[in-house]
Parts: C-alpha cells; sequence; structure tokens
C-alpha cells in the first residue's frame, strides 16, 4: 500500500514592515499570528526637497530572515516613498520578500479605449514586476479582488502574485447574521457576477445591470428574486458610490425588505461614503449594512465604524498568505 | 509649422554622384543656428533617368531668396560642395511635456524647426490617480520623439511615468528623455546598511523605460550631482549628461568686469564636477573645516581679493553653503560676489535669503537655469536672480 507523506513545513518566521498608513492593520496582522510575525520598523522622514529619507533599522538583522512589506498606495505622492523600501528589501540578503499590497489602485477607470489612452496600471504593475529578485526568488505579490481579471497578465516573471479574496470575510459574517437565511446576494453589473458568482454557490443570486434610456443609463433587475429577501449587494470596490445607490433604489422598488452592500475597498474619494451614513430616517432604511475591509486604511480612519459601516479585517487572511 | 515632406525612396540605379543645378531655395527664418534640409527627387525628363536635386535650406539671417530653376535642364546631376552649400540633417522631433514644463518646452520649441510640440490632456480620476491620454497617438508612428520631464516632487513623477512608459511603445522612431535635473541625488549617503538610496530607485524606474524601435531610450540630463551615479542606469538607457557651465561661460563673458573674474567652488566635490570647464579662470576653492563642534567654511586655496567671484555648484538647496562661502570670501576682500548653480531647487522659498530686498547686496548676481520650473517661476522677476535658459541646449542634445 502506497503511503503518502505531506511533511507541513514549519511556520515561516516573517520580519513585517509596514507604510506608515498601514500601521493599524500590520499590528492586526502580527497579533494573528501567534509569534509568527515580527512588526520591523522604518525611520520614514523626508528631505527639505519633498524627497524621502529613508532608513531601515537593524538592515543586517534581517539576513537570511523572510521579510515582507505592507504597503498602501492610496494616492500618487506615496508610491514613490515606498517603491524605494520595496526594491531595497530584496537586496538586504533576506531569504524571501513579500509584497502584501491589499488594494491595487488605478485598475477600475482603465479603458484602452483608444491608442491615446494611456495605462496607469499597466505601469503600477510594470514597477512592480521590476522588483529586484531576493534569495528567495520572485517577490510574491499579495493582491486582494484585482478589478480586472486580464490584470493579472500584467506582471512579469520576476513576481509572483498571490490573488487573494475578501469574500470569506463576508460568508463568514453573514453566517452570523440573525437572518442568515433570507439573504439573497445582489451583482451590481456583469462584471461583479463574473467576478464573485463562484464564491456564492450556496446563495441565490440576483444580478443588476443598466440600460440605456435615451441620455441615460438606469439600473434594472436582469435576474433573480428580490421581493422579501435581504439583499446584499457586492462590488470589489466603491468610489463615488453611484452604483450602489442606484441598485439599492432598484431592490427595494422591487420589494427587497432590507438591503446591504459589501466591497472589499473602500476607496470613497472626497468622503463619498458621508452619502451612506445613517443621518435620518431615509438613510437608516437605504442601507442596513455596509461592510469594507481594511485595504483602504485612510478611508477605514475616517469612518471609525460610522453605522450602517462595519470594517471586515483581512489581518488574519494576510497573516496566512505570509506563510506560502 | 510646416511639415517635412517625406523623402521619396532613392532609385536604386541613381547615378553615383549627384550634383545641385543651382543654389538652393531658401527660406528666411529665426535667428538660428542649424539648418534644415529636406530633399526632393524629381524625375526631369520621362525618358531619361535623370534626377534633380532641389535643396531647401534654412539659413539664419538671409533676407535673399535665390530661386531654383525647378525646370530641369541638363541631365546631369550636380553635387554640392562643402564650401557652396553647408548641410545638415535634422531631425523632426515631437515634444511633448510634463505642465510644470511648459514655459521651458515653448523655448525649446522655438530654438528650431525641427521641434513639434505637442500637447498631452493631463486629468486626474476622483481617487488622485492620473487620468492620461495622448492625443493622436498614431500621428507619431515612425517619428522620433521626446518628453520634457520635471520630478519636482514625488507626486508628479507618478503622474509623469506612465507617459514615459508609454510613448516608446507607440510605434515611435526613438525616444528621448529630458530630465533637465534629476533628483534625490544630493542627500544620499550610503553610510549604513539601512539607508535607502532613493536616487537609485528613480534610476532604476527610468531605467525601466521599454525600448522602442530605436533601441534604448536617450535620458538628457543636466549636472548630475554624484558623477557615480551615472553607474546607477541599466543597458536599456543611454543616459547623455550636459551641463549648463556653457551658459554661464557665455553670460560672463558679457559682463562689463569679465576679465575681473574669478571662480569659486564651494567644496572640494563642485571643484571636481566643474574645473575642467572652467580652467581659464584663476580659482578660489573652499572647504568646510571642524572646529570643535561647528563645521566652518575656509579658504583652502586661491585669492580672491579684489576680484568679482562667481561661486559655482551644481544646485543649491537652503542656501546655507553659498551664503557661508560669500562671507567668508567677502572677509577675504573679494569686490562682488555673485553665484551660479544649474538647479535653483530652493524648497520651501528659501530663495528668499538671497533678495536684494533684504537690504544687503550680497550677492551681485544669482544665476540659475530654467531647470527648476517651479522655482524660475518664483525669481524670474527678482534680482539678484537671472534665469540662463537651457532650451538651445536642449534642442541641440534633442538632435542626438
Amino acid at each position: 500500500m502506497a503511503e503518502s507523506i505531506v511533511v507541513k513545513s514549519p511556520k515561516k518566521h516573517v520580519n513585517l514592515f509596514y507604510s506608515l498608513d498601514c500601521e493599524e492593520l500590520a499590528n492586526k496582522v502580527a497579533s494573528h499570528s501567534q509569534n509568527n510575525i515580527t512588526l520591523q520598523n522604518i525611520k520614514w522622514r523626508s528631505f527639505a526637497d519633498g524627497f524621502p529619507n529613508i532608513f531601515i533599522n537593524n538592515a543586517e538583522e534581517l539576513r537570511g530572515q523572510h521579510v515582507a512589506f505592507l504597503a498602501s498606495f492610496s494616492s500618487p505622492a506615496q508610491v514613490f516613498e515606498q517603491l524605494s523600501v520595496i526594491y531595497a528589501l530584496p537586496r538586504l540578503f533576506v531569504s524571501s520578500f513579500t509584497l502584501v499590497l491589499p488594494f491595487f489602485p488605478t485598475g477600475s477607470f482603465e479603458r484602452m479605449e483608444e491608442e491615446g489612452d494611456v495605462a496607469t496600471a499597466f505601469t503600477l504593475a510594470r514597477m512592480l514586476s521590476n522588483i529586484p529578485i531576493s534569495r528567495g526568488g520572485p517577490t510574491s505579490l499579495v493582491i486582494y479582488d484585482i478589478h480586472a481579471l486580464q490584470e493579472r497578465f500584467y506582471f512579469g516573471d520576476e513576481v509572483l502574485p498571490l490573488f487573494e479574496t475578501g469574500i470569506p470575510l463576508l460568508k463568514e459574517r453573514l453566517q452570523q447574521l440573525p437572518d442568515a437565511d433570507n439573504v439573497v446576494i445582489a451583482f451590481p453589473d456583469d462584471g461583479a457576477w463574473k467576478r464573485f458568482h463562484k464564491q456564492f454557490d450556496n446563495y441565490s443570486v440576483v444580478v443588476c445591470t443598466k440600460v440605456r434610456e435615451g441620455d441615460k443609463r438606469i439600473v434594472r433587475l436582469k435576474e433573480g428574486h428580490v421581493s422579501g429577501h435581504h439583499v446584499v449587494i457586492v462590488d470589489d470596490l466603491v468610489q463615488s458610490g453611484g452604483t450602489l445607490i442606484e441598485c439599492q433604489k432598484v431592490l427595494a422598488a422591487n420589494g427587497a425588505a432590507k438591503v446591504s452592500a459589501y466591497v472589499t475597498h473602500g476607496v470613497f474619494p472626497n468622503q463619498s461614503w458621508l452619502r451612506f451614513t445613517h443621518k435620518d430616517e431615509a438613510s437608516e432604511k437605504a442601507f442596513a449594512y455596509f461592510w469594507i475591509t481594511d485595504s483602504c486604511p485612510v478611508t477605514v480612519k475616517a469612518l471609525a465604524n460610522k453605522a450602517p459601516f462595519e470594517v471586515l479585517s483581512l489581518a488574519g487572511s494576510i497573516a496566512n498568505a505570509l506563510q506560502i | 509649422m510646416a511639415a517635412t515632406p517625406p523623402l521619396p525612396p532613392f532609385p536604386a540605379t541613381s547615378t553615383k554622384s549627384l550634383k545641385l543645378s543651382h543654389s538652393p531655395l531658401l527660406l528666411s527664418s529665426k535667428n538660428r543656428s542649424n539648418f534644415i534640409t529636406s530633399c526632393e527627387i524629381r524625375r526631369s525628363f520621362e525618358n531619361h533617368r535623370n534626377w534633380t536635386i532641389e535643396h531647401f535650406s534654412n539659413m539664419n539671417n538671409r533676407d535673399s531668396i535665390h530661386s531654383n530653376n525647378s525646370n530641369s535642364f541638363s541631365s546631369s546631376l550636380v553635387s554640392a560642395t562643402a564650401s557652396q552649400l553647408p548641410m545638415k540633417n535634422s531631425k523632426k522631433v515631437v515634444l511633448f511635456y510634463s505642465a510644470e514644463t511648459k514655459s521651458l518646452a515653448y523655448n525649446i520649441a522655438s530654438e528650431s524647426d525641427a521641434i513639434e510640440l505637442r500637447s498631452i490632456s493631463w486629468g486626474k480620476f476622483p481617487d488622485g490617480f492620473p487620468n492620461i491620454f495622448i492625443p493622436n497617438a498614431q500621428g507619431i508612428r515612425g517619428q522620433h520623439v521626446a518628453f520634457l520631464a520635471s520630478f519636482s516632487s514625488p507626486a508628479v513623477i507618478f503622474e509623469q511615468i506612465p507617459v514615459i512608459y508609454a510613448l516608446p511603445k507607440l510605434f515611435v522612431a526613438s525616444f528621448t528623455l529630458v530630465l533637465p535635473f534629476f533628483p534625490t541625488g544630493t542627500s544620499e549617503r550610503m553610510e549604513d546598511e539601512g539607508d535607502i538610496a532613493t536616487a537609485f530607485t528613480l534610476a532604476r524606474l527610468l531605467s525601466n523605460i521599454p525600448i522602442s524601435r530605436g533601441g534604448p531610450t536617450s535620458l538628457v540630463t543636466f549636472d548630475i550631482h554624484a558623477l557615480q551615479e551615472r553607474f546607477y542606469f541599466g543597458d536599456n538607457i543611454l543616459p547623455c549628461f550636459e551641463s549648463g557651465i556653457p551658459l554661464l561661460k557665455r553670460r560672463l563673458q558679457d559682463l562689463p568686469d569679465s576679465d575681473n573674474i574669478s571662480i569659486a567652488f564651494p567644496d572640494d566635490g563642485a571643484w571636481k564636477r566643474f574645473h575642467k570647464q572652467l580652467q581659464h579662470f584663476p580659482t578660489v576653492v573652499c572647504a568646510k573645516v571642524r572646529e570643535g563642534d561647528k563645521r566652518i567654511v575656509r579658504i583652502k586655496e586661491g585669492e580672491p581679493k579684489g576680484r568679482h567671484i562667481v561661486i559655482v555648484d551644481d544646485l543649491v538647496q537652503s542656501g546655507g553653503t553659498l551664503i557661508e562661502c560669500q562671507k567668508v570670501l567677502a572677509a577675504h576682500g573679494a569686490s562682488k560676489i555673485s553665484a551660479y548653480v544649474t538647479h535653483g531647487i530652493f524648497p520651501n522659498k528659501s530663495w528668499e535669503r538671497f533678495g536684494h530686498d533684504n537690504g544687503e547686496s550680497a550677492f551681485t548676481y544669482f544665476w540659475i537655469t530654467d531647470s527648476c520650473p517651479l522655482t524660475v517661476k518664483e525669481v524670474m522677476h527678482r534680482p539678484p536672480f537671472e534665469v540662463l535658459s537651457l532650451a538651445s541646449s536642449i534642442s541641440a542634445s534633442l538632435q542626438i
């Protein structure tokens, strides 16, 4: 009788660096890991001319260690200073390097419709693909719910993208709801359906779609039953929130008992999350819950858990990803 | 601007010698010293394979127009002798530019008819990330293309990099990146293993510009701070290291006391960088010496007494070094003191320390180039500042 023995490798000890915005998330990741993750410090300063003056503490102690960096590119200004660290860490004789970038920005507005369109997502992917390799080989790049599935092909061979998702966090949360058996998942468009429907095999599903009527584009129900259910709209990210608001109206008009929303990335430029907070009776009825993860730390700080927002943390998921 | 007509292919059976029949048709142009030559080959008679070459050249300061008899005549082709007609084939270059460098771009374009300006639509998405569009991208296929960049802060780097990465892949004939000032170079000291070399990061970003049909990207930069930084660049980029010193030398020649000028270097680094270009001037070299806790500037060599001293360095930040030097030079009897830096970085408006309205005229002249456009806007009309433009130097480098 053949026996297959799978030897589980012992847990990796990982030194986790992080950008300033990600301090809270980094602390959570470390506390999830039962001492396998050590937080490390970087001195982030600026020269008078605005350019970064960065110092990695204890650089020599990183030799032979697994190292990771938790990044957040919430605006173009931050990319350069974090990139300097990302390019430097792999070359400190570390045994492996992992970049955790929960939210990969620029991906959502890209439409290469004309030859002159400049694809900034591709530029960002190029910059990340040029991370020098370390003794552990190509850099592992952990990204949650990347916007366009094709974007996975933007990355060169020197990085190993690991595409994770926040959906398991949502499913866990849904199971805790009192009306868990009355939950129906709604997708605001076909794109969201393509991205996520496979993870919701056990749920009834509703699909919306945008239809052109004259000059306007309005949201319609394409398929699924809404009436009497707690409908949870699922998408990868939210910007202005317009799409979600339109969907909620249509779902309510079609008899949904409750409407909630989940997005992995609460981008919410210009404080657009204010459109959703419970200020009056009308807004309280609109969205019962609005779940986001902590992939966009700037938003998370601003929201501070104001109803209907609830933040589901990626910390546990990231701690596991660092073991890969 | 009139487009240069494309060169028709040269017939394989052409005769060996080409001669000009008449003097070329001269078009008057602006006072610039470069030429454009375009050739049109026309068949004169159907039965003969006779080709007449008509040359059109722009030459400076010529008002006369010589006509070219286009009806052909002899069956012989005429050749141009060097003395009869100097010819220079100029590359036609399409020049894009960042928002900050618009003024400099216009100055460059006015230096040469071979340079055509094109604009880019720079927008932002609500989340702050760039939304960029290159109009008429197909129109640049087969053309030499350049981009005039300015990395005055980390935020603007990310706006310009997507364009820099995209342009070479639009089937252009070649791509040149003009980055007059290469930032981050100055405050780098890899003293400890944990120091992060941001200059190296920037060089890496630029070294990863995709190659175009013209091969590696050419990178034009002026007075890079550390000479070793030239080795930071990989093989897919061809750095072209230029200097602003020729502009200074020309300006000094125009001064009334041009024969009383000595050049001062604030430290050995500046001396290493520039002394070869300024050999014809007497020099003074300063040095920072430690006295207890302080570092003070001393004169290491040279004699300032009675001279108009021009302190030369590649860049200025707070201005502290220049001010210390000025004091020491004045104390040693310099009759006038001026300064030249290629890059007027002046973070946090530190140029205010040099204004004439401070009551002191410590500096007679303060020359900077237009490599740092944000500073130029502020100091343009404020004595003692004078801006020496890199436009003609850049225009020439685009022809490489």
